[in-house]
């Protein structure tokens, strides 16, 4: 019944957008576009939420389709749907997509069902175009395969203990005919404490064991997923994804050395000399740009031997700012009306409160004042016997950094998405493309350059370059 | 002594086909009992049973899996706050400067990492070094991180204690001493700076009564004054060893030591490096006592006693017809010199002669004889006329007398060392007592320092500004490339803030870097002509590093002195004569605490961490030495006679390591200058024996540098740490058995001792090995036919590879090769600190050398050959070879050391074990074993033995550790290390060709100790590049070869044929 509806579902789709709709050209634009932001189930949310029956959801094709495009756009009209999902979801800007066809949506709509009502990539996916057997996370597949094989492997543990008994008294019934003394009959616990029993399950222990030790060590030391507190509420973003300030421009040796390099202050200031308040911390945040390369917010000047002022110098600079920005900006607020005292004590502790967070972020045992470097937690750890080289992957590679960094542009606060293990290197290196053609370096493989002519090769990866070579990252 | 070991010898041992030393060859790297390996006496004393190791067992994994479980502990990312627009982290940047210490200089770019000095490369667009290093200026950069320098300053108390005084205080302490009468002397070695003469000249102004007084400690005194009175200029020609066909050198250790010997071997090289189709080279003549680096690539030498060199002088100048009566020479020199008289007369102005000698009498017949052969104004010019020796040995000894009738007020030392690199250092020192004040302006803890009574520490010359004129019209800048690590002060800061100078600005940002500037302004930039604006002039020197400035020209072809006969040096009658040379490592001591520089074994005699007699291989007293001691003993450690040195009549006597050395003439004895520092940082402290006080001074107050009437008693005692490494990682060693059969001595070649069935003629034991091929130039044509013959023979061995799919990968991409020269190579070992520095290896000191234990990559084997009683020497750099076929890959349990399609043996350190199976299979011997924990990588600190009796082993320390390369792995006890070809390196240039979208050229690639060397002698490359200039120097040219051609291990690397140009009627 179910499949005879995704069917009938299919058909239905298909006749509305004639042969646009292609599931897994819908999979590869959900991957592209969606998936950093929705969970790939369906049915659970993550950044936003679980587009199982989003059609349903949705008063009408067009309004959708709009919405997808440009989500902005559907809310500055007023939609109420649109609206109220855009405060449910904590004002989180869907990413536009203005350059997708009608077809596309149709396509991308048409996996999302497929997924969510758990026909795509069951036989009637098959049918609908071009078999997408390959999808590893397909959870529907591997959460049937299961159960079965424990049903499976029971009947056939049930089984074997049948023919056990089965032997064992034909064996009885034999020696009874043959006039020998029948043995005793074995029973359950004889068997369980018999000495190949225990051999086996001892056997299995060990390679399970085993199996599990070598796992968890290899992973051991691993960070992925490290998402530490750093001295700074820097949000990626902000930076990245809402303002769309490129990554080079702050990490700016990631195309020329080998470090990407943590931006120094001085790069901060080049716009936080105008940009004094930050959207969601005020003045918290930003102070601490400013304590430590010794800026004045108040008088928008440098100050003068910053290095070698103490920190109750320092200390009112900073309550000063943050105290007439907070009576500034909160002076209009109602619960202040009629209470000036009130709003005098609040922005004060809030000025306190924000000088001792800046002297938890900047300082440490060993400096003598907030004054000097901002000391980041550092997320992405090479071992020392590793060279890494950012210039070679960014500018010759031409690698995106999301490719290994992941979706930095929607974090908050940075974690570490790769696992950053050799295998995970070593599995790059195998399946990508040396940027053969357009790079005259590579001119020098000679032989290469005949095979793709002759057609003798597809193509060239970094491991056919001598990628894998031990002394390519360990000198 | 006939020639049984093919024709080439490394020592004695081997010469005389000793049992022991082949027994030692063959198991170099026997299996020992660790105990006994690691030679921890203290260890041994430990009995551990069973139980014990269960117990650290278990703890050792609890340990692990609790240390490993817990959360990796957190790391910071440290930004700048304003980051400098020159820096980009992970990136280095080089800025010119010059190495500058005395009169030795080389024009260099310092490479830094993150703002910190990392490493010295030479200055290519130098007209004098061209790109060349030494070894000294190699080393230079450790010195900086040197935790021994002088941090602040301070008085001094008795016993050399610093008491701490800020620079305030101690201006006010010292300018309340000086009045504008005060005589104050500055004792300094030779300046090269006319800005710090400058700053000498404001002194003056300020205390007229002030007197700059220049000395060497081992000094061109002699030539300075002959040049005087030949030509009326004070100064040191400019030689030209390029120009020469036939050079004679009367004991100039020009190559090594000699005023600017890297100037002169790049020059030297020229005439040497062969072209067989059109063979030419220049004749080398050195006549000298003791072998010099320099006579030991002579073909040449006349043997000599040190006292004879006058008399040598005196023969050839009057066979030359010179009108002097010459002292009496032994008879084979003096013929010799007949016979060169001869031959110099038909190369006229093609030729040159330089003499060493500090006699004033020898200096004016060289420059005779060199104005009769027409040298004067070719090969010998004056234009640019080098000041790189100014120091005048009479100033020092006028100075004493006066010190000693108390006429001085004040002494300021700036960085040299009077207390000990005088031949009369004890009368400085009890005159120096009587000077009211005394201030040491030095950088470094030295024997005078601690006799002075303040201490105003000076920068390093990587934290300095200056400049120096090395030669006339040649000038260099000296720029800071690291803020000074401690509050130390310029020496030139400092004399002009005691002198009040109203042209230095004290409250400046950088005071010394404003009148270094004004100086320029006032004078060079008059004086040149390419640049209109004083500004470009500068902006431009500072980035070129050099420049050249107008001096007037003046050239001097007649020489106007008269040779007075009587003050000639006459040779001695007496039994035993000491000849006393400058080290390439240690100078005259001023280099002493660089471990460098101890560790970097001297070219000649192999030795290292200290000085030591050098006999003759004939002599009949001690002279047993031995690289090893036998195997059936309980140590692999070299071992030496001790024998005590006297001076007759002397009450007391040196106790020092004697060792036979080849070349060595009968009657004498030889060892080097600049060991034996008593106060020193902790490397050079008491190593080696101070030979100063056996020097004497002549009638004109000039230093001699040997001495007469000394007496070398019997065997007194043993050296069992005798660090000479002649013997170690030999190749190629053959031997005669009992049957008279000649056999391979190495390990290679145990096949044959075990089983003895492996056929004569196969691979493991074939005898005939391509070591090194040596031919006379007049022969060339013959050894060439012989070295193809050779070349086919083993090609034909080697029809099989090993690894069949890699020619495939090979001739795709890169392919790396290097080619070794060693016409040009003079054994100089700028390469070895070169590799040192770039690749992070560790120093391990004296004790490990001589067991066997050194680290260095690339090491410089040294052979002799030709006439046993004077021979011929060939240096030949050996590194890892790189082989296609590598013998020491397959032998890996854990693939640690693979190969890589660019042709590259790989070495992977994480993954190694360290069965040191690869190293038993080399047959290079190039793999190094970390048997210690040289540089604390280890995590567990009891893994850190007690090196060197120092609680920290050389270069462990936070400071030291700054000169490590970031981009090279610091290896921990435990694993292998070899030479990786710099692949730092090769990468870097890979992907500056690939960011720049270009095919990769030569120059991005160049190796540590290709960029150290000042001959040219190697050339990396890559060989699939078929135009590039490796493939340009092995075209056709059929002296090329690759040692150990005939065991089919394919490698990487070719070295030429060594060719000589010996006269041998010069031997009759």
């Amino acid at each position: 019944m179910k499949h005879l509806f995704s069917f009938l579902f299919i058909l239905f789709a298909f006749s509305l957008s004639a042969q646009d709709v292609n599931l897994d050209e819908g999979k590869a634009l959900f991957r592209n576009n969606c998936a950093s932001c929705h969970n790939k189930s369906m049915k659970d949310d993550m950044t936003g939420p679980a587009l199982g029956g989003v059609e349903e959801r949705w008063e009408s094709q067009e309004l959708l389709y709009a919405w997808i495009r440009n989500s902005q756009a559907v809310i500055a009209t007023g939609d109420p749907y649109a609206v109220g999902l855009y405060n449910e979801w904590n004002k989180s800007v869907m990413t536009a997509f203005p350059n997708l066809t009608d077809g596309e949506i149709a396509s991308v709509l048409g996996y999302i069902d497929g997924v969510y009502k758990g026909t795509y990539g069951g036989t009637v996916a098959g049918a609908a175009g071009g078999a997408a057997m390959d999808d590893a996370d397909d959870s529907k597949e591997s959460g049937l395969s299961t159960p079965f094989f424990i049903v499976l492997f029971l009947i056939l543990g049930i089984l074997a203990v049948a023919l056990a008994r089965i032997i064992s008294n034909l064996n009885r019934m034999a020696q009874i005919k043959e006039g020998a003394t029948p043995s005793q009959v074995a029973t359950i616990k004889d068997i369980l404490t018999s000495k190949g029993v225990i051999g086996f399950v001892v056997f299995v222990a060990v390679i399970i064991g085993g199996f599990a030790t070598v796992n968890n060590a290899i992973s051991l030391g691993r960070q992925q997923g490290y998402a530490p507190d750093q001295p700074i509420k820097f949000s990626h973003a902000l930076h990245a994804g809402q303002q769309q300030i490129n990554c080079q421009y702050c990490h700016d040796g990631a195309r020329r050395s080998k470090h990407s390099v943590i931006p120094a202050t001085n790069t901060c200031m080049n716009c936080h000399k105008a940009i004094k308040k930050g959207s969601e911390h005020g003045t918290a945040e930003l102070s601490k740009i400013y304590a430590s390369i010794g800026y004045d917010p108040t008088t928008d000047k440098y100050i003068e031997d910053y290095d070698e002022m103490s920190n109750e110098e320092i200390k009112p600079i900073f309550v000063k700012y943050a105290k007439e920005t907070f009576l500034k900006d909160k002076a209009s607020e109602p619960r202040y009306a009629n209470s000036e005292s009130k709003l005098e004590r609040d922005a004060s502790k809030e000025a306190e409160e924000q000088w001792e967070n800046i002297e938890k972020s900047l300082m440490n045992p060993s400096k003598e004042s907030v004054s000097g470097a901002i000391e980041w937690v550092r997320i992405h750890n090479l071992p020392d016997h590793v060279y890494f080289n950012h210039a070679q992957h960014v500018t010759v590679g031409k690698l995106a950094c999301q490719t290994c960094h992941g979706p930095v542009e929607k974090m908050e606060v940075v974690q570490q998405y790769a696992p950053l293990s050799m295998g995970w290197c070593i599995n790059c290196h195998r399946q990508t493309e040396v940027q053969f053609a357009s790079n005259e370096y590579y001119d020098q493989y000679e032989t290469y350059h005949k095979e793709l002519k002759a057609g003798k090769r597809e193509n060239v990866t970094v491991e056919d370059i001598g990628g894998l070579e031990c002394q390519k990252c360990h000198y | 002594m006939d020639k049984k070991n093919q024709d080439i010898w490394v020592g004695m041992a081997h010469k005389n086909n000793d049992p022991a030393l082949i027994e030692a060859a063959g198991k170099e790297f026997v299996e020992l009992p660790i105990i006994e390996a690691l030679g921890d006496e203290k260890i041994a004393e430990v009995e551990t049973n069973r139980r014990d190791f269960l117990k650290y067992l278990g703890f050792g994994l609890g340990a692990a899996t609790v240390a490993a479980s817990c959360d990796v502990p957190v790391k910071r990312a440290i930004p700048y706050v304003t980051k400098p627009d020159e820096i980009v982290p992970g990136v280095a940047t080089y800025y010119a400067s010059s190495f500058v210490k005395g009169g030795d200089y080389c024009s260099v770019l310092v490479k830094t990492r993150e703002g910190r000095p990392i490493k010295i490369e030479g200055n290519v667009l130098s007209p004098l070094t061209n790109g060349g290093t030494s070894a000294r200026a190699q080393a230079s950069v450790l010195e900086l991180y040197d935790v021994n320098r002088n941090k602040m300053s301070g008085s001094i108390g008795e016993n050399g204690a610093i008491t701490g005084m800020s620079w305030t205080d101690l201006d006010k302490a010292v300018m309340a001493k000086l009045n504008a009468g005060s005589k104050i002397r500055i004792v300094t070695n030779t300046v090269l700076s006319p800005t710090t003469k400058k700053v000498f000249a404001d002194f003056q102004a300020k205390y007229p009564n002030a007197k700059v007084v220049t000395y060497d400690p081992i000094s061109s005194s002699a030539i300075l004054e002959a040049n005087e009175q030949s030509f009326g200029d004070r100064i040191l020609p400019d030689y030209h060893f390029d120009k020469a066909d036939t050079i004679i050198s009367f004991g100039a250790d020009f190559l090594g030591t000699w005023i600017s010997p890297i100037e002169y071997a790049t020059a030297y090289a020229k005439g040497r490096k062969i072209n067989a189709k059109r063979p030419k080279m220049s004749r080398h003549i050195q006549i000298e006592s003791g072998m010099s680096l320099t006579g030991s690539n002579a073909d040449n030498r006349v043997l000599i006693k040190p006292s004879e060199m006058g008399a040598a002088i005196a023969t050839l100048y009057s066979a030359m017809g010179g009108s002097v009566s010459a002292p009496k020479l032994n008879a084979k020199a003096s013929k010799a010199m007949n016979k060169l008289a001869t031959q110099l007369r038909g190369s006229r102005g093609k030729s040159i002669v330089v003499s060493s000698s500090n006699n004033v009498q020898e200096q004016i017949m060289v420059n005779k004889i060199n104005e009769m052969l027409g040298n004067l104004g070719t090969t010998v010019t004056f234009t640019h006329g080098s000041l790189q020796r100014q120091g005048i040995d009479k100033d020092i000894q006028n100075l004493i007398t006066e010190m000693q009738g108390g006429g001085v007020d004040a002494v300021l030392v700036m960085d040299a060392n009077p207390a000990f690199d005088l031949p009369n250092s004890d009368k400085f020192i009890t005159a120096f007592a009587k000077v009211p004040l005394k201030v040491s302006l030095s950088y470094d803890i030295n024997e005078t320092m601690a006799l002075c009574d303040y201490i105003a520490p000076t920068h390093h010359y990587l934290e300095s500004w200056g400049d120096a004129e090395p030669k006339r019209g040649h000038y260099s800048i000296v720029q800071p490339t690291i803020k000074p690590l401690f509050p130390t002060r310029q020496a030139e800061a400092s004399l002009l803030t005691w002198a009040g100078s109203a042209n230095y600005k004290a409250d400046a940002e950088q005071p010394y870097y404003d009148y270094l500037r004004n100086n320029w302004n006032n004078t060079l930039f008059g004086s040149q002509s390419n640049y209109a604006s004083f500004r470009s002039f500068w902006d431009e020197t500072l980035h070129d590093g050099v420049a050249k400035a107008g001096a007037p020209a003046r050239e001097y072809t007649s020489c106007a002195a008269s040779v007075n006969g009587g003050q000639i040096s006459q040779p001695s009658n007496s039994e035993m004569e000491i000849d006393f040379q400058e080290s390439v490592n240690m100078g005259a001591g001023q280099y002493a605490n660089n471990p460098w520089l101890m560790e970097m074994p001297d070219p000649v005699t192999r030795t290292s961490w200290g000085n030591y007699l050098g006999v003759p291989v004939k002599f009949d007293g001690a002279h047993t030495f031995e690289g090893y001691k036998g195997i059936g003993s309980n140590m692999v450690k070299g071992y030496a006679d001790v024998v005590n040195l006297t001076q007759t009549g002397a009450e007391e006597s040196t106790p020092i390591t004697a060792f036979p050395q080849f070349g060595q003439p009968e009657g004498t004895v030889a060892t080097s200058l600049g060991y034996g520092r008593k106060v020193c940082g902790d490397a050079g402290r008491n190593i080696g024996t101070n030979m100063f006080p056996y020097l004497s001074i002549d009638q004109n107050g000039n230093t001699q540098y040997y001495a007469t009437n000394v007496e070398v008693s019997d065997i007194v005692d043993i050296n069992y740490d005798f660090p000479c490494v002649q013997y170690h990682h030999t190749l190629g060693v053959t031997a005669q058995n009992e049957d008279g059969e000649t056999i391979n001595a190495d390990e290679a070649a145990l096949v044959d001792f075990t089983y003895g069935v492996v056929d004569q003629g196969f691979q493991g034991s074939l005898t005939e090995r391509s070591v090194i091929y040596t031919t006379n130039i007049k022969d060339l044509s013959e050894n060439i036919d012989k070295i193809e013959k050779k070349r086919e023979e083993a090609q034909h061995l080697n029809a099989q590879t090993l690894y069949p799919g890699h020619e495939y990968l090979y001739e795709n991409g890169h392919h790396w090769g290097m080619y070794v020269d060693l016409n040009a190579c003079t054994g100089c070992s700028a390469c070895t600190v070169a590799c040192m520095a770039e690749n992070n290896v560790p120093v391990v000191g004296a004790k490990e050398v001589s067991r066997h234990h050194e680290m260095t990559w690339l090491r410089i084997d040294r052979y002799f050959y030709g006439d046993a009683e004077n021979p011929n020497t060939a240096y030949q750099p050996m590194m890892c070879q790189h082989c296609d076929n590598a013998p020491c890959e397959n032998v890996c349990p854990v693939a640690a050391t693979n190969h890589s399609s660019e042709g590259l043996n790989q070495m992977a350190y994480n993954r190694c074990v360290g069965t040191r199976y690869c190293a038993n299979n080399c047959p290079y011997k190039v793999r190094r074993f970390n048997w210690m924990d040289y540089t604390t990588a280890d995590i567990f600190p009891a893994n850190q033995l007690d090196l060197n009796e120092e609680s920290v082993p050389y270069g462990a320390d936070n400071l030291t550790r700054m000169v490590l390369n970031p981009d090279v792995t610091v290896r921990s006890r435990g694993v292998i290390e070899k030479c990786s070809f710099c692949v730092q390196r090769i990468q870097e240039g890979k992907l500056t060709a690939k960011r720049e979208m270009r095919k990769l050229r030569d120059q991005d690639v160049k190796t540590a100790c290709q960029t150290a060397c000042p001959t040219g002698a190697i050339v990396f490359g890559d060989m699939n590049n078929k135009k590039g200039a490796l493939n340009k120097a092995l075209d056709n040219n059929p002296l090329a070869y690759i040692a150990l051609e005939e065991i089919n291990v394919q490698s990487s690397v070719r070295y030429t044929a060594v060719v000589n140009n010996r006269d041998e009627s010069l031997d009759a």
